[in-house]
């Protein structure tokens, strides 16, 4: 159960109601054998306490962690996020304050201040905030990521973009940021947008061929693409071969995954999306080179 | 405007959406087997998504598949519902009215339902649900009385039933088909079991 727990805070699940579950019975039942790693497991089990509205667990894991370590910076947080779970917004603010007028170098109390404000739906506030506090901290991606998630509930998407683009750089790997970049583009809409959309659509699907967004992302920007009637016949043409291999792709992926589960309904696309000139094979062995190109296309 | 009649099916489905997401904003769509004209029957919904709702391509690549679908089941979309993650604010979102449009470009008697996450406490009595309806180009609150759920007490049970059971878990919406493309966006497992749960073999008429 110790590793389960611990697996999960590696992890960072939000799976609240396990953690609940597992650690309530492991305080309750085996304190005794858990030595020092007590100390760390009251204190995610207080946050899931939190997070499944169990008041209780939440105030014994605390005075435990307060009579343990006293005047800690770590547990005054802890009670803050209790006052924030009660909504005592203001009692919790004043907590966070008091810490980082101790150490005002300190980032999660600054996090939280800002979390308050979301949960209060004051949109505008928090966004300024987090802006501030990434000025100072330029390196924190869950904070880079939260702006995007606030500019995009915003409807801001020119600046969720920005946001996107710093999480691409220090993570070019990830193929999740390509593959929100590439939506957030495609939401902008116009050409330009639509192009770098699917040029990131395929950036995403060539770090992980199996993100079906992806996949589908890329079958309507080069859908769209091709039946404006702003491009030339050139472009027009490429961009129906695109959407007509994702097509493919996708068709092949639920017949695979279709087979393996014998399901028998079949979903097909809606033919209105696609001016369907050329139908070519899938060709899976030459994937790769596709998606490069497309990735590089002038188009 | 006409009356609006919401089955158990879809606002048990609609009530465990938003209980599986407690801390995101949840869509989905409302449909109808019904022919058009007259009250506008809802008799299921297809949840949609759970991340990202202002975002345009899966939203419309699921509006197209379920449009597709509706067409060879016979069902018309006729309405849309969100679940706001904050739940001090109930009232619809720019994304909201914009996809509530669309749909009532369609369907004349479109209906845009708003749960209200603060009334969604385990004693509550009345159905968490606004309704809005299109008037000339605005959303308005639709009146109360023109808003049926037959036999309420039960619908609400089998949901509370559901959630106590964990077969919540059961929900498929899209989003979380295109994390997995094996699992059913139709969710036609959870439709028998709410079916079996509502039938008449149980106690409910």
């Amino acid at each position: 159960m110790r590793d389960k727990l611990r697996k999960w805070r590696e992890d960072n699940h939000r799976n609240s109601e396990q953690i609940v579950d597992v650690g309530e019975e492991l305080i309750n039942e085996h304190a005794s054998k858990l030595g020092d790693d007590i100390w760390i497991i009251y204190e995610q089990v207080m946050i899931a306490a939190l997070d499944c509205s169990r008041d209780d667990l939440a105030w014994t894991c605390l005075q435990e962690l307060k009579r343990q370590f006293p005047g800690s910076q770590r547990v005054k947080r802890l009670a803050g996020m209790r006052l924030e779970a009660l909504e005592k917004y203001e009692d919790a603010n004043k907590q966070y304050d008091s810490i980082l007028q101790d150490d005002p170098t300190n980032t999660a109390a600054r996090k939280r201040k800002i979390s308050i404000l979301k949960a209060q739906g004051k949109s505008a506030e928090a966004i300024r905030e987090l802006n501030e506090y990434l000025e100072q901290f330029v390196g924190d991606q869950e904070a880079w990521h939260e702006l995007s998630e606030l500019y995009i509930n915003e409807h801001d998407y020119g600046k969720a973009a920005f946001c996107l683009e710093e999480l691409m750089m220090t993570n070019p790997h990830n193929h999740l940021y390509c593959e929100q970049y590439a939506e957030v583009k495609y939401t902008q809409g116009g050409l330009e947008n639509l192009e770098l959309s699917r040029k990131y659509f395929a950036q995403a699907l060539k770090l992980n061929n199996r993100n079906m967004r992806a996949l589908f992302g890329l079958y309507m920007s080069a859908s769209h693409i091709a039946a404006s009637p702003k491009v030339n016949a050139t472009v027009k043409k490429a961009n129906v071969k695109y959407a007509t291999w994702a097509t493919n792709q996708i068709n092949r992926a639920y017949q695979v995954s279709y087979a393996r589960k014998k399901f028998n309904n079949r979903l097909k696309l809606s033919e209105n999306m696609v001016v369907v000139d050329v139908v070519s094979k899938p060709n899976t062995t030459k994937w790769t080179a596709l998606s490069k190109v497309m990735i590089n296309s002038k188009h | 405007m006409g009356e609006v009649e919401l089955s158990c099916l879809a606002y048990v489905k609609m009530y465990l959406h938003a209980c599986l997401f407690p801390r995101c904003s949840v869509n989905g769509l409302l449909l109808s087997s019904s022919p058009a004209g007259g009250a506008v029957c809802v008799t299921d919904c297809v949840p949609l998504l759970h991340t990202h709702l202002p975002l345009a391509p899966i939203t419309q690549l699921a509006l197209t598949q379920v449009d597709v679908w509706c067409a060879q089941t016979q069902q018309r979309i006729v309405g849309y519902y969100q679940a706001n993650a904050c739940v001090s604010d109930s009232s619809p979102t720019p994304c909201a009215l914009k996809i509530a449009d669309k749909i009532a470009e369609q369907c004349n008697n479109a209906v845009l339902l708003m749960i209200d996450g603060g009334k969604m406490s385990p004693d509550y009595r009345v159905p968490p649900i606004v309704m809005y309806e299109r008037k000339d180009t605005r959303w308005t609150l639709k009146d109360k009385h023109t808003i049926m759920l037959r036999q309420w007490e039960e619908t609400r049970d089998i949901a509370s039933q559901l959630l106590d059971s964990g077969d919540h878990s059961l929900l498929v919406d899209f989003d979380s088909h295109l994390d997995d493309i094996t699992r059913d966006w139709t969710n036609q497992k959870l439709n028998a079991k709410i079916a079996e749960l509502a039938s008449p073999a149980n106690g409910n008429v």
